[in-house]
């Protein structure tokens, strides 16, 4: 396929052969036309938490810009990196583990651009765990959104330096044996500048905190912890897509009473699942950003 | 090509007691259970005294992709492998992968072709109406059956649609007729023992394909997505006492538009909705059962992996001239 039919949705909307729509179908939603049509469906696999999340993403981008022209979308490689290929902006596909060093040149060389970086837990934390640090550490004016879905998902499921203690992997079929990271207290510790927690089951306020980390001049983090079916779910016997997302929120009182009618998390206190970890807005501060330190001009005020 | 109904239907090929040796293609994709169900068979004639050789091919397995198993069986045997050609019977769990399994076919031999489709991820962007008659395509052997094996197994797959593939074991044990104990013992052997009941359920309902009459639901000629996407997705007469209020001052409706060719599912969607508007129809693609239902509360939009739905407002009039 020609790269130009790639990016143009076909005649009469998405959809099969661009066919008419029947007439008591409603529009397009507005983010629809920030994907790159001819890519769609995109690779993920049925119920992967990284599409709710690009979604949301294209959602809060959506509301803000009329075309993603000076919007930058850099990412490494791995499941969540993918991602940047679905949507119709400046996208860059780097290698693994470096999507922040591509970031800090070409926001460096293209001040006025917003650059977004997308990237994995294990892309991020793992093969680029240096290059974070020292993003967080400069203080470039970048939006990183790391996907956590503490598992390498692209490569068959092996252990990553965020799955959670006692879990099963195709490396660690004992279950893991260590501790997993704090991504978002790490970048912090790091010296970003604006760090926050999402996760997959509420994109609402996922798309909140993006345009908060987008409005921010600096570094800003913001971990999305989602679900990997396939792996991490089935691995660890964890339910279908639905049942992952639901139990993101199983502290809640009313999710918790429905998830006891879901057969496969009812021993959920046996199950290996993620902690119930702080959302929302974990630390921002101002300081010098590194354009500035440069003295560039047409950095984003 | 030929469809086993239910008792009426001599054994094809012949019934074999004990052939001299013989070979076997298990073919389907990922999760159908290929492996096992290779697996199982292995273990009857492991256990009737032959020499047996089993291989597979399985890569992308996890992803849907191809999943072919090869056994051969007889008083000594050299290679795992067939060739085309080669093979006595071939048992498919689904319906492309067992045109995809044919070539290896003997002449005289018998395919069972379980019509379970499942659509590759890579053929789901057109997502075309995929159904092949094997007729249409030339050549095909005449021991081809195709068996609805949902039809068949019934409720024994309703827990788990998986166990219908056991049907095709069950009409297999009428070919290579090893003694029914046998067949039992090694779905016992390995199956789950939480699964076992309804296996062997699955398995008498597919044994009676060929014999006794009236034991086992009907068993259709058309494979999967022949017929119409389903009941479901016609949508139900509108029923106006449940508009939103706002949307009914305004003459206006809510409801969702599904990019068939993009959803995967999942079932997100239909497990978040709080008025259970949503089914998956039998293309395992997401419908709006019930328009009626619909308050456009936007979570399955929101949550949608795939990015296949959108919400929004119609007139009403249009959706009340949606045939019914």
């Amino acid at each position: 396929m020609k790269l130009e039919s790639a990016l143009r949705p076909p005649a009469g909307g998405p959809g099969p052969g661009g066919a008419g729509r029947s007439p008591e179908e409603p529009e397009p939603s507005a983010e629809k036309r920030f994907l790159r049509h001819g890519m769609m469906p995109h690779m993920l696999c049925p119920g992967c938490g990284h599409g709710i999340v690009f979604e949301a993403m294209l959602r809060a981008l959506a509301g803000r810009y009329e075309s993603l022209d000076e919007v930058a979308f850099v990412a490494g490689i791995g499941c969540s990196s993918r991602v940047v290929g679905y949507v119709d902006a400046c996208t860059l596909h780097t290698t693994h583990g470096r999507p922040l060093t591509f970031a800090t040149g070409l926001k460096l060389a293209r001040p006025e651009l917003t650059v977004v970086v997308v990237t994995g837990d294990g892309d991020g934390l793992s093969i680029g765990g240096n290059h974070l640090i020292h993003a967080a550490r400069r203080n470039v004016d970048l939006t990183c959104v790391l996907f956590n879905n503490e598992i390498y998902g692209m490569t068959g499921g092996q252990l990553a330096p965020t799955t959670i203690t006692g879990a099963y992997t195709s490396t660690s079929p004992a279950g893991n044996a260590e501790s997993p990271f704090d991504a978002a207290r790490l970048v912090e510790a790091a010296g970003a500048t604006f760090v926050a927690r999402a996760q997959s089951y509420r994109p609402r306020d996922f798309e909140e905190l993006f345009l908060r980390a987008l409005d921010h001049k600096g570094f800003s983090f913001v971990e999305v912890m989602t679900d990997c079916t396939e792996y991490f779910g089935r691995t660890n016997r964890l339910g279908n897509g639905a049942d992952l997302l639901f139990s993101q929120a199983r502290m809640e009182p009313e999710i918790d009473a429905d998830l006891a009618g879901r057969p496969t998390l009812k021993q959920l206190a046996a199950k290996p699942v993620r902690p119930v970890l702080e959302m929302g807005v974990l630390h921002e501060s101002n300081r010098g950003t590194l354009e500035e330190a440069m003295h560039l001009l047409g950095a984003r005020s | 090509m030929r469809a086993g109904r239910a008792g009426r239907e001599p054994v094809p090929g012949g019934a074999q007691a004990s052939p001299p040796s013989g070979n076997l293609v298990v073919a389907g994709v990922g999760g159908q259970g290929v492996i096992l169900a290779s697996n199982l068979i292995s273990q009857v004639l492991l256990d009737a005294g032959y020499d047996v050789k089993k291989s597979e091919v399985h890569g992308m397995s996890q992803r849907g992709g191809t999943v072919v198993s090869h056994v051969r069986f007889g008083p000594e045997v050299h290679s795992v492998m067939l060739e085309p050609g080669a093979a006595d019977w071939i048992v498919a769990f689904e319906w492309e992968e067992g045109l995809r399994a044919l070539s290896y076919l003997k002449p005289d031999g018998v395919a069972l072709v379980s019509t379970e489709r499942r659509i590759p991820p890579a053929a789901m962007l057109d997502h075309r109406d995929l159904t092949l008659d094997y007729a249409g395509l030339g050549e095909v052997p005449p021991g081809v059956v195709a068996v609805d094996t949902f039809a068949v197994a019934g409720d024994a797959a309703a827990a788990a649609p998986v166990v219908a593939q056991t049907v095709l074991i069950g009409a297999l044990s009428r070919l290579l007729a090893f003694s029914s104990e046998s067949w039992q013992e090694a779905i016992a052997l390995w199956v789950p023992p939480k699964a076992l009941a309804a296996n062997l359920t699955a398995f008498e309902r597919g044994r009676a394909l060929f014999t006794d009459a009236g034991a086992a639901g009907a068993a259709a000629t058309a494979p999967h997505g022949a017929s119409a996407a389903g009941a479901s997705s016609g949508g139900g007469a509108l029923d106006g006492a449940a508009l939103s209020p706002e949307g009914a001052l305004a003459g206006l409706v809510p409801t969702l538009r599904i990019e068939r060719s993009w959803c995967k599912g999942c079932e997100i969607c239909v497990a978040v909705c709080p008025e259970r508007c949503l089914v998956l129809d039998n293309l395992d693609v997401a419908v709006l059962a019930h328009p009626q239902r619909c308050t456009g509360c936007e979570l399955c939009a929101w949550l949608c992996p795939d990015l296949a739905i959108d919400v929004g407002l119609v007139r009403a009039a249009g959706l009340a001239g949606r045939p019914s």
